[in-house]
């Protein structure tokens, strides 16, 4: 029993003392202090980051910035991108996730565990070999023709084994390559690590994975000269902290922040936005737009530790006033005409909803108005929108003029108002009779307003277009404003405001979880 | 030909005996030799591949520091563990005939057998799995204040869910191979059972005991990827040197991961040799 008793005794005791010995998990040499609250504890969880093992040397120096800079603790994981996608999918516990390729990012999309992402970096596919190889090598033509060991990526496992692989079977050589492939590995990293070694002489491999390989060179071939990868970091849908993750995010995408390391690290960067702690975006948006867009807009504000400031005008007074030169980060037209008159300083558009007109009457319809021509009866009091000055009246003279009673309407006319709220305020008020303005518009006062639909003439339908600036400052950021504004979320709102979704399916930016 | 002829003399044999002898050792010692050779040589290799400089930069890191601490801490929490659970659970299967006695045996081999990230995938799920509300891992993390998943408890977690498996077998064969009529004699002479197992199978058991512990421990060391999938392999916080020759391997850097490699060697040897000579055998 004694004997029992002191194995016992010492099996607690040596347990104990492990325990007492065990590290504390956070050992970060040269860690500024965490921000801490009043009573001493620490505020803010850290960031966690799922990170490709293959980006582990750049992301280590770019967490050593950060974490110097804002004293925030970044935790990363590295592994390979299938497994720590799997491991988002099962835990949800990570905040960013970026993979040695975008392809997962898109996987991640797909199942819903990524919202925002960022492009980062590319990288092209070479040959590696020994740096004191004797064989020249020009094309992979010459590596086939010589007995040189080749080893590759698995196209089932790894991405540049896919894309070699689709990229070799629409050339027709993808067979005669696999014959002479003496090896397909697990990872880009495997193949390096081969021909370092000397298992191998050649193999493909991506250029930045090289400039951890000292002995080995990259030989650029033409076979492969549009084989590249590209390196983007997203934000995950079950982060609790996505404003800090985007803070993080933008600092990493950052010309003169993250991606400075990336290139230092042999990458060939993106542009991307540069780097301020709360940047600021300018919005133009047609008036109408209002309505349907403020929640979506607070909410992106929120989330991404911005400021949006925005403008909601006429589409006339806004585009004067671009053509002026106050030209904003972005700008959401009510209609595409609009677009088209600064087509050169927006010029790539998106649709995103559609409005129609209606004449709006008092409820009840009291002067029974069935149709545009019933707006030319005797001594009625008719609002319609200022055609200079906004999309609504520029689109109301067009649709008047081909149901053609222009002529007819116009003598009714007591008001033109640069917007369709003014419009549904003088209707509320009493002071028009009818009034030609946005289904939108109306929204907000079915209780005292009928909206008659203006039937057979297309043009009274306008069409939404949001471009971001040819001249943004940060042109990432107003294509994720982009993004949000296309969400499932964006769509119920504009829906709710009585117009007709037109951007494709909200796939591309999923909810994030709030 | 005489009988005397045909049997050969005491002296004519030995050299054939002598040669016997020497075909025996020689074929024995080749062929259990030649798998002592390729460690040997694999050693050497590693050692080539490296220098001195790449093992005193590699000890020289705050990360592998804390890298070989945290190694050698959990992987004895692990084994410490394991042996807590594998000596009850062995003396069981071994003494015992229950129902469900051959499910529960198979069920301790499927760590054994399973591929390890599989092992580290079941980890995570099981903690992350959710029954209405509850959730294993938020109830630790939030209400209990110990995170497991992705911090220093699920390394150990992942060592002991494979350690414990090997632990138990050899406990197992340790019993079985502990006369149980001396248990019996103490139970006629009133003993309960827990007293017989106190008094006579358990300190007959302590050599099973140190080569559990030894086995667990070992094993503990190399395991890699139930690591990787359910504690990550966070520096400074989750690394352990498994590990980090995973991730130095995954950026190229073949010395360090090398270096890194036979610092583990190192470790297990000294670690081997301390308990085999706790094991010995003492001289009478």
């Amino acid at each position: 029993m004694n004997r029992s008793l002191t194995i016992l005794i010492a099996s607690v005791a040596a347990l104990a003392g492990l325990v007492w010995l065990t590290p504390s998990g956070r050992m970060r040499p040269g860690l500024p202090a965490a921000k801490t609250d009043a009573q001493g504890n620490t505020t803010a969880p850290p960031l966690v980051v799922f990170c490709a093992a293959s980006n582990r040397a750049v992301m280590e120096a770019v967490r050593a910035d950060y974490e110097a800079e804002f004293g925030v603790l970044v935790n990363v994981q590295y592994g390979p991108s299938q497994t720590l996608l799997a491991n988002l999918e099962v835990s949800g516990a990570a905040d960013l996730y970026l993979p040695a390729d975008d392809s997962y990012l898109d996987l991640g999309r797909d199942k819903r565990l990524i919202v925002e992402t960022i492009p980062v970096a590319e990288m092209h596919a070479v040959l590696a070999m020994a740096k004191d190889s004797t064989t020249k090598v020009a094309s992979l033509a010459d590596v086939l023709a010589s007995d040189l060991k080749l080893v590759q990526a698995n196209p089932e496992a790894a991405a540049i084994g896919k894309l070699t692989k689709d990229l070799l079977t629409e050339a027709g050589t993808w067979d005669a390559v696999r014959e002479r492939t003496i090896a397909f590995k697990g990872t880009v990293n495997e193949v390096a690590n081969d021909v370092q070694i000397g298992a191998a002489d050649v193999g493909i491999v991506y250029d930045a994975v090289l400039t951890t390989y000292p002995k080995l060179i990259a030989v650029r071939v033409p076979e492969l000269a549009n084989l590249s990868a590209h390196i983007a970091i997203g934000v995950a849908s079950s982060s609790e902290q996505p404003q800090r993750a985007l803070h993080f995010m933008r600092y990493l995408s950052a010309p003169e922040k993250g991606l400075k390391r990336y290139e230092e690290f042999g990458f060939q960067t993106v542009a991307g936005d540069p780097w301020t702690d709360a940047p600021e975006l300018t919005l133009y948006a047609g008036s109408m737009l209002r309505p349907a867009i403020e929640r979506t807009l607070a909410e992106f504000q929120d989330r991404e530790g911005v400021r949006v400031t925005t403008v909601f005008n006429g589409c006339g007074i806004l585009v004067a006033q671009m053509k002026a030169g106050h030209v904003p980060d972005a700008y959401f037209a009510c209609d595409s005409e609009f677009m088209q008159q600064v087509h050169d300083l927006f010029p790539a558009p998106t649709d995103v909803s559609q409005n129609e007109l209606v004449i709006l009457v008092p409820k009840g319809n009291p002067q029974q108005i069935k149709s545009l021509l019933d707006l030319s009866k005797e001594g009625l009091r008719v609002g319609i929108g200022h055609e200079k000055q906004c999309a609504m009246g520029w689109l109301t003279q067009k649709t008047l003029k081909e149901g053609g009673v222009q002529t007819e309407v116009m003598k009714n006319v007591t008001v033109q108002t640069p917007t369709g709220d003014m419009l549904v305020n003088q209707m509320r008020a009493g002071s028009l009779d009818a009034a030609v303005a946005y289904l939108s518009n109306a929204a907000g006062s079915a209780k005292e307003l009928d909206a008659i639909r203006i039937t057979n003439i297309p043009c009274s339908v306008a069409t939404q277009p949001y471009a971001v600036a040819q001249s943004a400052k940060y042109p990432r950021l107003a294509e994720r404003l982009q993004q949000r504004l296309k969400s499932a979320e964006s769509q119920s709102q504009f829906e709710s405001q009585g117009f007709v979704w037109k951007a494709r399916p909200a796939t591309a930016a999923v909810a994030p979880k709030e | 030909m005489s009988r005397m002829d045909s049997v050969p003399t005491t002296h004519s044999r030995l050299p054939r005996r002598r040669v016997s002898d020497a075909v025996f050792f020689g074929t024995m010692s080749l062929l259990g030799g030649s798998y002592v050779l390729l460690i040997v040589a694999m050693l050497g290799a590693d050692a080539y591949y490296t220098t001195p400089g790449h093992i005193r930069d590699a000890l020289l890191k705050p990360e592998i520091q804390y890298a070989i601490r945290l190694t050698l801490v959990s992987c004895s929490i692990s084994a410490i563990l394991s042996i807590w659970v594998a000596t009850p659970l062995g003396y069981l299967l071994s003494r015992y005939r229950f129902p469900g006695r051959w499910l529960v045996d198979t069920l301790i081999d499927i760590p054994i057998v399973l591929p390890p990230l599989v092992l580290g995938l079941s980890l995570l799920i099981l903690f992350h799995l959710r029954f209405g509300d509850f959730r294993l891992e938020d109830w630790l993390r939030k209400d209990v204040g110990f995170p497991v998943t992705y911090a220093v408890p699920g390394v150990i977690l992942a060592q002991f869910s494979v350690a414990c498996a090997f632990a138990v077998r050899t406990m197992r064969s340790t019993f079985d191979e502990i006369d149980p009529r001396a248990e019996a004699v103490a139970r006629t002479l009133g003993c309960s059972r827990w007293q017989a197992f106190f008094y006579v199978a358990f300190p007959q058991a302590w050599r099973g005991i140190v080569t559990a512990l030894t086995i667990a421990w070992a094993r503990s060391l190399g395991e890699f990827g139930p690591i990787l999938v359910f504690a990550g392999a966070t520096r400074g916080q989750t690394e352990v040197l498994s590990t980090t020759v995973f991730l130095e391997l995954s950026v190229g850097n073949l010395e360090a991961s090398v270096a890194v490699s036979l610092l583990m060697v190192a470790m297990a040897v000294i670690v081997l040799v301390v308990l085999r000579a706790l094991h010995a055998e003492p001289r009478s």
